[in-house]
């Protein structure tokens, strides 16, 4: 009697692409499999070697690494690997290792075969590879949020604190009170736990003052017996729509079991739409101080979740975020110069780094400089000193903390004339040396925002039309951006921070977002490209022929999903009360996002390759 | 159906890498041979360093005696209608001993296996001549040995389950007979990996 082998099946049915196998089809793939071990150590494959079999970790781990060493994945039981040289019918291009003491399942090349040709999901779960399944990640994670605020928003998630009530005997004169300190406008009257009624400031004014009744008499006899009440699954918008039909402006949110939650009022409703980022921006523009402006700012972090919640893209996340801040710089310079008069020479104000590109996230450093008129003099850069001191003063105020290279159009050195600009750069790319080459890259993403445009426009151009040219500084900037390894090892806790308050935590800055503008910069310096934003950047690239169809959609996607995962990271931070950063606790990923993660991550490594082979870094030491 | 075999010092001179090996387990009513009755059998042939899942066999066996299953059942989940619906143990034996052919029987615990198959030929006039053993509790005791060499090695360690969690094997949860044979399997893998490089066959029997 043929024996199923149920362990080995039950273990397969748990993990992609098995799942989704027919009973039959799964008992066939394992009749024709076999049972290796391999000791921590061991290499099981290496790069350039035939291959005939697919391998499904059992147990153990092991380590797939390209011809340079760099970690391509790192695999946790379920994971199969090897397939690629079936489905390209090519030698590996990987050293497979295992690192623990592994058992594997080895699927022959004509048990895989057999199995792709019946069952296409199977197949395409290998042939389309890692870019297919990041593309339809991208599509369900934004499918599960779809909608606007308020038609998103759960009357629960509104309700921010137990309801303020009185029992039916209580004297108006001591609700009145208890609102007054309480600071409500209304209180649900409870009978042992049960809603019986609300009374609200208005009931207050016309049925008590209005009406002149002693204070003393008990709630019941003002109160607004048996009110509407919403539960606490209904929507924002319905809530709205019961307040106008009833015109009332208070609705207590009670559950199935005629719990009260608490109170949603039509003040709660409002802010849902006040937040609206379109409203903030003719708000800032119209701030009458730096004190304002800050109190405005603090928007920011609620208009960013809003946005995750909307459905909006990190693209146009970054977008929005980078409006509000370009637009407190702009209220900050305008209020400058009221201060201290019209500027002496012309000027122009530019942002760096991620304002530049459009992809300021929260709390982003701030990144500045200053272009001046050719000819300024001394006394004349004390009003420009002037000018960024309390711009940047203002900046810190709103919660861009100072950037801690000293950026900043505060420090002389990058508050100069355009002539002195242009020299900078021509050291940058004439002789330049690895660490001027990373101090000096930020100023590549560089955007006129206030004043004379024209004075960086010249100099922009002037230095993108011999960036193409400059063998030696590409080469370097490519050696920094190849260097930033995505975190591909996260999924088993071991290249995670190692030290400090974010051990254990996966930054999505470093091997991820940064990693995709490092190489979105290379590529649009390469080919001269005037492009600042990533996504711009890639795009114009891919048509330029620096980077491949594929690998340029590939790189857009990955770029989009990891700063999504950023961003909404952040939003939560500051909803939380934290600060906010880049550091995530994987546990706190679904299955479907750390797949995705990882995916992403061999995008970004797969381009790191592609332009290590464009570029010659070899000779650089 | 079986023939008398020579296993010469040759054979015993043949590195792990060669050998041909049946891993096996029987779920039995207890553990005496003269008493107790095979309720089923799992095997499962190991090539060299490989197991091959394609030749896994499961046999549900029919007792002889009236008794039944009794109490074991609790251990083995076998009760007396699902061993009523197996065969015969005279159909089932000759099919498990053209899969040992001239292969080194593999088991865990192998005097119970070894002791039920002769037993159980001697009832049906067969022949289980000169078959080399292969136990997995004593590889896994020179296992534990060799990481120290003056400790005490308690029963408790010798256990398939705990065996296979010293050497980071999964953990599995059901206990037939083919589950068992396939765990003892891929403990024999990890237990000559452990043991290191160029073992011949003579090394594994002593």
């Amino acid at each position: 009697m043929v024996g199923e082998v149920t362990e080995v099946a039950d273990f397969l049915a748990a993990h992609e692409p098995f799942r989704e196998l027919p009973q039959p089809l799964l008992s066939t793939l394992i009749r024709r499999s076999s049972v290796r071990y391999a000791r921590r150590g061991t290499r099981i494959l290496s790069v350039g070697e035939d291959n005939d079999v697919m391998y499904v970790l059992r147990s153990g781990a092991v380590d797939i690494t390209d011809s340079s060493g760099g970690l391509v994945e790192r695999s946790d039981p379920g994971t199969s690997f090897g397939m690629s040289t079936l489905v390209e019918r090519a030698p590996s291009r990987y050293d497979f290792t295992a690192i623990e003491d592994c058992l594997l399942l080895v699927v022959p090349e004509s048990a895989f075969r057999d199995l792709c040709e019946r069952d296409p999901g199977f197949a395409a779960f290998y042939t389309s590879a890692h870019t297919a399944r990041l593309r339809r990640a991208l599509g369900v994670l934004h499918a599960a949020n779809r909608g606007g605020a308020v038609l998103r928003t759960s009357l629960g998630d509104l309700v921010r604190r137990p309801p303020v009530s009185a029992a039916p005997t209580t004297s108006v004169r001591e609700a009145a009170r208890l609102m007054a300190k309480e600071h409500v406008s209304s209180v649900l009257v409870l009978d042992r736990g049960e809603l019986v009624g609300i009374v609200t400031d208005r009931d207050l004014r016309s049925r008590v003052l209005a009406a002149g009744r002693d204070p003393a008499v008990p709630l019941s006899t003002v109160m607004t017996p048996r009110p509407a009440t919403a539960r606490p699954d209904a929507l924002a918008f319905e809530a709205l729509m019961e307040m106008v039909d009833r015109t009332i402006h208070h609705l207590p949110v009670v559950d199935v079991g005629g719990r009260v939650l608490g109170l949603v009022s039509s003040t709660d409703l409002m802010r849902l739409e006040h937040n609206n980022p379109v409203y903030l921006v003719a708000d800032l523009q119209a701030a009458p101080g730096a004190a304002e402006l800050a109190g405005l700012a603090r928007r920011i972090p609620v208009i960013l979740e809003q946005l995750v919640a909307e459905d909006a893209t990190a693209q146009d996340m970054g977008r929005v975020v980078t409006s509000l801040g370009d637009a407190i710089v702009r209220r900050l310079l305008v209020l400058a110069e009221a201060e201290l008069g019209a500027p002496p020479v012309p000027y122009c104000w530019v942002v760096l780094g991620s304002q530049a590109r459009h992809e300021q996230g929260l709390g982003s450093d701030q990144d500045h400089a200053l272009v001046l008129a050719d000819g300024v003099t001394r006394e004349q850069d004390a009003y420009f000193a002037a000018l960024a001191d309390r711009v940047s003063a203002g900046l810190t105020a709103c919660g861009y903390p100072p950037c801690p290279g000293d950026v900043m159009a505060t420090n002389p050195r990058w508050r100069v004339p355009v002539s002195t600009w242009r020299g900078h750069f021509a050291r940058w790319l004439d002789t330049p040396s690895p660490q001027a080459v990373l101090n000096g890259s930020i100023f590549f993403d560089m955007r006129p925002l206030h004043g004379t445009h024209e004075l960086v426009g010249a100099l922009r151009a002037d230095v993108l039309s011999r960036t193409g040219r400059a063998d030696l500084f590409l080469a370097y900037l490519a050696q920094h951006a190849v260097a930033r390894r995505p975190p591909l090892g996260f999924f088993r806790g071991l290249v995670l921070e190692k030290e400090g308050a974010h051990r254990d935590n996966l930054d999505l800055k470093a091997g991820g977002v940064a990693a995709v503008v490092e190489l979105a910069r290379v590529h649009a310096l390469l080919n001269g490209l005037d492009e600042v934003n990533s996504q711009a950047r890639i795009v114009a690239a891919t048509r330029a022929g620096s980077l491949s169809e594929g690998l340029g959609a590939d790189l857009q996607d990955a770029h989009e999903f990891v700063s999504y995962l950023r961003l909404r990271h952040q939003g939560r931070r500051v909803r939380a009360g934290h600060a906010p950063d880049n550091f995530v606790d994987p546990s706190t990923l679904t299955d479907f996002e750390r797949r995705h993660l990882r995916d992403a991550f061999r995008v970004l490594r797969t381009a790191q390759q592609a332009l290590t082979q464009r570029l010659p870094l070899e000779h650089l030491s | 159906m079986t023939r008398p075999r020579r296993r010469g010092g040759a054979d015993r001179a043949r590195p792990v890498g060669d050998l041909e090996l049946l891993a096996l387990d029987l779920e039995t009513t207890g553990l005496d041979p003269a008493r107790h009755e095979v309720l089923s059998i799992g095997t499962v042939p190991v090539h060299g360093l490989t197991i091959e899942l394609g030749g896994a066999r499961q046999y549900a066996v029919r007792p002889a005696g009236s008794s039944g299953v009794g109490g074991s059942a609790v251990v083995h989940g076998i009760t007396d209608d699902a061993a009523a619906a197996g065969a015969g143990l005279e159909e089932v034996l000759p099919l498990v001993l053209a899969d040992l052919g001239e292969r080194v029987l593999l088991a865990h615990h192998a005097a119970i296996e070894v002791g039920f198959l002769r037993s159980a030929c001697r009832t049906h006039g067969l022949i289980l001549s000169d078959v080399v053993v292969v136990d997995t509790v004593r590889l896994q005791r020179r296992v534990l040995r060799r990481d120290r060499p003056h400790g005490h090695v308690t029963e408790d360690e010798l256990g398939l389950a705990a065996a296979r969690r010293h050497l980071g094997l999964p953990r599995y949860r059901s206990h037939d007979a083919l589950t068992d044979a396939l765990a003892c399997a891929e403990l024999y893998l990890a237990q000559v990996a452990a043991l290191g490089e160029g073992l011949t066959l003579r090394q594994l029997v002593r």
